[in-house]
């Protein structure tokens, strides 16, 4: 397959890198049988799962360093208006100690002012809410790359342990339940 | 070309100053490790899960009939309602004649995960206040309910209406919209269903984030400068690092829980719209109609006025006060204005209808 106009450079990579594991994965498909207990033959079974996560972890993380870029950048930004504000009101070099506790007083509240408004407008947010939404798409690829290591030597992977903790948790809650009600129950027979 | 130096030489000998009492600081003080948050003496009445009912030992000889139980915020612990002994909110009450609990919700681990609302107002809350009832002799309680410990006694109070005698809401998370803060901006944005399912709960360390961007540079720099020019002040360095300490310790938050939270109270607002649900339950605000006391701080950062008061508009009472307090959301628990107004005045309405 050869990447033509229409297609992006990333997306080429994406198929070249997965047509590789592919074959790979079926040319040594046969030889592996035969070490089909050891780890290697599941963690080959699930290589190209890692290939992909890592292919999309590429693709998140200039998404997430779009964001950051951004953040930093309202961070600077907010940083030197407040900076000229405080050299306005306060143009003079401090000479003595009552002066600099008079201008650091300035400098905390100007600076404190300026980023809480930062911090409470929309464009923060969103942008925060993004970058934590991208690094969120890291840590589920990590999580998904761990997934096939833990598979490879038979332990459970972070959603079956999920269905573990979420059964506990019910069962728990039933138990908790009925408990509580047949204390009422004993309240209510000793009042 | 000579330019005369203008300096002022006493400035020089701030900055000594300042250097040696940040050498002599590790002498002087203890570390925040060596330093125990437990002040008042209590006894652990009751445990479930990783949750501990508290049960503090009086300091009068008559005690007032009706017990308060307190439900701490699910950010940091309560210690900060027993800090030290001149700022103990539990202990100026029990030094009025009362007697109190409070719930300690624990640190939750990674399977608590799926813990929610209804576990902790229908399980944990709901068996600290039958613990109580029983071990008291009553059969209704005070209950007060600080900062998220009080959207989570606000929904309590709605579905046992029956089992609380006396309301008291101190700066509860009720009215997402109308929030002011930067922590109600910072939730509105989040990809909160995305954050649960991929770390479960909500990480300590989020929530330090989320915190640190509060009044950045007073409470990143100045608060620091202030604690080495005050080394030698015993009493300023101890309340500085017990404060710290407690600053310091937040437990994770339930992923469901802070999911339900976050969505239901800073996205959707339903709590204030009695649209919210707990455990099948809906939850009428309406129904709180027993004596309910609000009281808000005026200079409330983490969760300000405007959040907490519509909860005194929506509520069914007509035995109802609400009182504002000129200070900050920690100064109304745990300063000497909470000790000399705050405290005598919850104080002076509880005991008539305790």
């Amino acid at each position: 397959m050869q990447p033509d106009s229409s297609k992006n450079t990333a997306d080429y990579y994406k198929h070249l890198s997965l047509f590789w594991t592919d074959i790979m994965h079926l040319m040594s498909s046969k030889p592996q049988a035969l070490t089909s207990t050891g780890p290697m033959r599941a963690f080959t079974a699930n290589s190209k799962k890692v290939t992909t996560e890592l292919i999309e972890i590429n693709e998140d993380l200039i998404g997430f360093n779009q964001y950051l870029t951004e953040y930093y950048k309202q961070l600077a930004d907010a940083w030197g208006v407040a900076q000229k504000k405080v050299n306005l009101k306060s143009p003079e070099v401090p000479q003595n100690v009552e002066q600099i506790e008079a201008f650091k007083r300035i400098w905390i509240d100007m600076f404190d002012n300026d980023f809480t408004e930062l911090f409470d407008s929309k464009k923060f947010g969103e942008n925060y809410g993004k970058l934590v939404s991208k690094e969120l798409e890291l840590t589920k690829h990590w999580n998904n790359i761990t997934n096939v290591v833990l598979q490879s030597v038979n332990l459970p992977s972070k959603e079956e342990i999920d269905e573990v903790y979420k059964e506990l948790h019910s069962l728990k809650k039933r138990i908790g339940k009925l408990e509580l009600k047949l204390k009422k129950k004993e309240t209510r027979k000793n009042a | 070309m000579h330019s005369e130096s203008k300096i002022d030489p006493k400035i020089m000998e701030e900055i000594l100053k300042f250097g040696k009492n940040v050498i002599d600081a590790p002498k002087l003080v203890s570390a925040p490790d060596e330093i125990s948050l437990e002040v008042t003496p209590h006894d652990t009445v009751q445990k479930i899960d990783k949750t501990r009912l508290l049960h503090y030992r009086p300091l009068t000889e008559k005690q007032h009939k009706t017990p308060l139980l307190i439900s701490y915020a699910l950010i940091n612990r309560y210690h900060i309602l027993d800090i030290q002994p001149e700022k103990s909110w539990v202990r100026n009450l029990l030094l009025q004649g009362f007697d109190i609990y409070m719930l300690d919700w624990g640190s939750p681990t990674s399977m608590d995960k799926y813990l929610d609302f209804d576990d902790y107002v229908n399980g944990y809350l709901d068996s600290a206040v039958e613990h109580i009832k029983n071990e008291s002799s009553t059969e209704k309680i005070s209950l007060q309910g600080y900062c998220t410990g009080g959207t989570i006694a606000t929904a309590y109070t709605t579905l046992h209406p029956e089992s609380v005698k006396n309301y008291i809401a101190t700066a509860p998370v009720i009215d997402g919209w109308r929030d002011t803060t930067v922590i109600s901006n910072l939730a509105k944005h989040m990809d909160v269903d995305k954050m649960v399912e991929t770390i479960g709960n909500m990480p300590p360390e989020f929530m330090y984030y989320c915190f640190s961007v509060l009044k950045p540079f007073e409470q990143g720099i100045e608060k620091y400068i202030k604690f080495f020019k005050n080394i030698d002040n015993k009493k300023f360095v101890d309340n500085f690092l017990r404060v710290e300490k407690w600053l310091g310790d937040t437990p994770p938050i339930p992923g469901e829980l802070f999911k339900q939270w976050i969505k239901d109270i800073y996205q959707d607002n339903l709590l204030i719209q009695n649209k919210m649900y707990v455990g099948g339950e809906l939850i009428d605000l309406k129904k709180i109609d027993m004596p309910t006391f609000t009281q808000i701080a005026v200079g409330d950062h983490l969760v300000s006025p405007e959040c907490s008061m519509p909860l005194h508009y929506a509520i069914g009472s007509e035995d109802k006060t609400l009182r504002m307090y000129p200070t900050g959301h920690v100064g109304m628990i745990a300063s000497s204005l909470s000790q000399k107004k705050v405290l005598p005045e919850l104080g002076k309405w509880l005991s008539e209808r305790s």
